[in-house]
């Protein structure tokens, strides 16, 4: 169907939608709370301007107030009132409850439904009342509430005439109208622009009397005006901003206009605007030529229609995701993370907050220390935390341990590690918690056989908890806990921090590196031959600097069963509560020093007003070795020890050991605790120290000078 | 040794109060200068849509009387994207719909992004802070990675990187969701600096002078520019 003699085919530019964000908010909203599972379809008030910018054309847009706000029995929702910059088109929305629902709808039905209504309206001539029903449109959507994906597809109903309408000019209307028909014309639709009466009426008459004078007039006058005799225009707001084509309302405006008043050469006005004044370069002037179709006489007729949107050229609907700004999970996450960034910007620019949220932290103990440990850590920007205890939250618990309430007490008791790791999420559910609910073998505390299985197994999975984490927390309450952890962690060369807790005073301190593996430190200084020879002859390992030590390695007696045998006093372990925060703060901060240091677990240590420390400028500031703090003094002294070649935890013998012979080392220890003191010496050593007497008594020597008192 | 008197005589400028001072704005200065900025924008800036004053006095169900509550608004500011090879020729499917000779059939290569833009008070701050988000045609929101990729220039980058602008996510104080915006902590600082740089003898425009500066600032980042005659027509 090529162009005639009369012109060529009219082609129009199809409409665009824009939906706002605030529209598919409104929607999810409207959903949840009124309409739940109610599918009836739902009238909506779409908004568009005359197009005001030469490189873009305006769009149909859908805002949060394109929804009805009182959607109530049976009455259709009120069109929202435009404004100059926002007409009022009224539309229809049909949403879905499934997806299937979605694509199976009949689209090709429901066009024709509002193709219907269109036809209707002009019919009837509620089009000459309010000519926004021209443009009216249909809307399809499904929204998935739970993945925030909005599925949805504009169509834009346009009768078709048949045969098309045709072109016979069409120009610039600078180029149409004698300088003063532009001059009154532009004059009048500013006029016409700036009352808020006419202001969002988006079709009407321009009437052009012989003396170049310009009236606008609304559609419902037309009869008047061609009474007068004037050369009318038929203006509609043109939302497209093309110079060699009119926009899609015009489509159903022409149909309208050969309907009603039979007319069949038709002169249009395109309005296009530029800054909120008539642009008349801008503007389109143009002859059609309609001619109406057999068919309409039928009163049943309804002519057909098109206008579904394409996506990108096709034929499919459209598909968004808002999780960004709807999914509750994804909002703390990105929140969180420009949090942390803002702290990079502003103060700390080296902070590596990758390496923070992919370091895998265990905490040893689920209590005062873990639980607080483990909320610092979040807020640092770590994502995976592990968490192990034995226990059950008691009812005395959630005071002083920041991740239980009432609720994880009650029948019985949760097991700390689950309900700690639980409640971790609901803080944060984008973090990946997990709660591991086994007990420590401990030195001191014999193993029966029965239970020998179990607690082997217990050893086997620290083994593995240690191996697969990065950074591990020693956060339990009591001595001997501390012994197995230890090891393993100087086994794997893990980075360590201890926290203990005395009433009124605590310790935070990090590990040193583990006695057996290949350490960095070589490669930072040049270790000529000389001193590579003086270090190995004290100790009898690789390394080239001491090592730092652990939380045993100032001990001369191995891990006992310090819990037996107590009097009742020390067996109840109270701490000034404000003990805990104090020392699980520092453990953390301690933790982000090291991760961010240049020599890791291999650090050396630092003090507050070294002449050493200060080649090392870290911006998070010096890291020390230990931490002693003594809340009765609000005083915190900073301390260094370094590692004992007979250290029942960390020393190369015991390690070793543990290397060679695995579990049946740990149970020799557990079961014979004095095993480790032979083992490392200390047996000997205690000998020693004890054979070595002060002859006070045989001392007679009285220094004459002396006076007896 | 002479003592010679000096009488000093201490010309006191009548500054309005806030802006030249320490960096910062009052609220009723802000409305103020929003109007002033907006008329002097829609009037020499053709390039771009139109600033309109959302006025939000009564949001919270009653006007709050003489309160001044709402934000500048800049919407659909349309920012060409990078071009992407999309050659997805694909046929359209099965649907019975008619062909229809008279539907334009145009080339996707329309494709660009809107950018809407709200200027908003922070009384914390004590300054004005921009906000902003952008969509491409179909809806979709942008994330910060492909808003930074389509910036207009490359003094854009540079600002992104330097001291003062840093770009960060927050609840969009009047809409609820989250936008981006150009964190407001610096602000002070720089328009202080920007101040005194500046010529100060134009006590009574400092408000105008005070809102156009910081414009002229956060608005490079997203080419906003504003033209010379706005900038010639302060004074």
């Amino acid at each position: 169907m090529a162009g005639n003699e009369n012109g060529t085919v009219l082609q129009f530019a199809p409409f665009q939608s824009s939906v706002d964000e605030g529209f598919w908010h409104g929607l999810s909203s409207l959903k949840l709370n009124k309409l739940k599972t109610d599918e009836s379809p739902i009238s909506i008030t779409g908004f568009y301007a005359p197009c005001s910018n030469p490189q873009v054309s305006s769009h149909l847009t859908l805002l949060t107030e394109s929804l009805p706000t009182e959607p109530s029995d049976g009455h259709p929702a009120e069109t929202s009132r435009g404004n100059r910059n926002k007409c009022s088109v009224p539309g229809i929305l049909y949403n879905t409850n499934t997806l299937e629902g979605f694509h199976s709808l009949d689209k090709q039905g429901l066009l024709k439904a509002e193709a219907k209504k269109i036809w209707e309206d002009i019919r009837s001539g509620k089009a000459e009342e309010d000519s926004s029903v021209l443009t009216r449109f249909l809307l399809i959507s499904f929204a998935d509430l739970k993945k925030f994906n909005f599925y949805y597809w504009f169509a834009f109903p346009a009768l078709v005439l048949d045969p098309p309408a045709t072109l016979v000019d069409l120009r610039p209307a600078s180029q149409w109208f004698t300088l003063e028909e532009a001059e009154s014309v532009s004059a009048c639709c500013n006029e016409w622009r700036m009352s808020s009466l006419t202001a969002d009426v988006p079709f009407f008459l321009v009437s052009i009397s012989s003396n170049s004078h310009a009236t606008i007039r609304s559609l419902k006058d037309f009869k008047a005006c061609q009474q007068d005799g004037h050369k009318i225009l038929f203006a509609f707001y043109d939302p497209c901003h093309l110079p060699n084509n009119p926009g899609w309302p015009l489509r159903n405006f022409l149909a309208f206009i050969s309907a009603r008043w039979n007319i069949k050469k038709v002169q249009f006005l395109c309005y296009r605007e530029n800054h909120g004044f008539a642009d008349l370069g801008l503007s389109l002037v143009g002859e059609a030529l309609v001619q109406p179709s057999q068919a309409w006489q039928d009163q049943q007729h309804v002519p057909n229609a098109v206008g579904w949107e394409l996506n990108k050229g096709k034929r499919v609907p459209r598909c968004i995701n808002l999780s960004t700004s709807m999914d509750p999970t994804r909002m703390a996450v990105s929140a969180a993370d420009l949090n942390l960034k803002l702290m990079r910007w502003r103060a700390l620019p080296s902070l590596d907050l990758s390496m923070l949220s992919s370091t895998k932290c265990l905490l040893l103990g689920a209590g005062t220390l873990g639980c607080q440990v483990a909320r610092m850590l979040m807020a640092w920007g770590v994502r995976k935390i592990t968490l192990v205890d034995s226990g059950k939250v008691a009812m005395s618990n959630p005071l002083r341990q920041s991740l239980y309430t009432l609720e994880d007490c009650l029948n019985g008791g949760d097991f700390k590690a689950l309900a700690a790791a639980k409640s971790l999420r609901r803080i944060f559910p984008a973090v990946e918690a997990e709660g591991v609910v086994m007990a420590i073998p401990m030195p001191g505390h014999p193993v029966p056989s029965q239970e020998e299985h179990k607690v082997l197994d217990d050893c086997r999975h620290l083994h593995d908890l240690v191996e697969s984490h990065d950074a591990i927390f020693l956060l339990t309450d009591t001595r001997e806990s501390r012994w197995l952890p230890t090891l393993l962690c100087a086994n794997a060369n893990k980075l360590t921090i201890t926290a203990a807790l005395g009433f009124d005073s605590f310790l935070v301190m990090r590990h040193g590196a583990g006695p057996l593996t290949a350490t960095d430190e070589s490669k930072a200084e040049p270790v000529s031959s000389l001193s590579a020879g003086v270090d190995e002859m004290s100790l009898t390992q690789s390394d080239s600097k001491t090592r730092l030590g652990c939380y045993f390695c100032n001990d001369v007696v191995a891990p006992v069963d310090s819990t037996a045998n107590r009097t009742l006093d020390q067996q109840c372990t109270v701490t000034r509560p404000g003990l805990a925060p104090i020392a699980s703060a520092l453990a953390v901060e301690l933790l982000v020093g090291i991760l961010h240091h240049p020599h890791g677990i291999s650090a050396k240590a630092e003090f507050g007003n070294s002449l050493d420390g200060g080649s090392s400028e870290q911006p998070l500031g010096i890291l020390p070795h230990q931490i002693r703090g003594a809340l009765s003094q609000f005083s915190q002294m900073i301390l260094v020890g370094h590692s004992s070649n007979s250290c029942t935890a960390c020393c190369p013998t015991v390690v070793s050991e543990y290397r060679k012979r695995g579990l049946d080392f740990v149970l020799q220890a557990i079961n014979h605790p004095t095993y480790l003191e032979d083992l490392t010496g200390l047996t000997e050593l205690m000998k020693s120290a004890n054979s070595f007497e002060l002859d006070w008594d045989n001392e007679t020597d009285y220094d004459d000078d002396c006076v007896e008192i | 040794m002479n003592q010679t008197v000096s009488i000093v005589i201490l010309k006191v400028v009548m500054v309005s109060d806030q802006e030249t001072c320490d960096g910062s704005l009052s609220l009723s200065d802000f409305r103020i200068a929003a109007n002033a900025f907006t008329e002097k924008w829609n009037k020499f800036n053709s390039a771009f849509p139109e600033w309109y004053w959302i006025d939000c006095s009564n949001r919270l169900g009653f006007a709050a009387h003489g309160v001044v509550d709402g934000y500048l608004s800049l919407q659909n500011v349309f920012i060409r994207r990078s071009l992407e090879e999309e050659h997805d020729e694909g046929s359209s499917n099965d649907d019975d719909e008619l062909f229809d000779d008279a539907t334009l059939v145009q080339s996707t290569s329309d494709d660009g992004d809107q950018y809407h833009f709200h200027v908003v008070y922070s009384p914390s701050y004590k300054v004005p802070v921009l906000y902003f988000h952008a969509h491409s045609t179909d809806g979709q929101p942008l994330n910060l990675d492909e808003i930074e990729k389509n910036l207009p220039t490359k003094s854009a980058k540079v600002l992104l990187e330097s001291k003062w602008t840093f770009i960060t996510q927050e609840e969009h104080p009047y809409l609820n969701r989250p936008w981006y915006m150009l964190h407001p902590c610096g602000t002070n600082e720089w328009m202080k600096l920007l101040l005194l740089a500046g010529d100060n003898s134009m006590a009574t425009n400092g408000t105008e002078q005070y809102f156009i500066s910081w414009f002229s600032v956060v608005g490079q980042v997203f080419g906003l520019k504003l033209p010379f005659e706005m900038l010639k027509s302060i004074g």
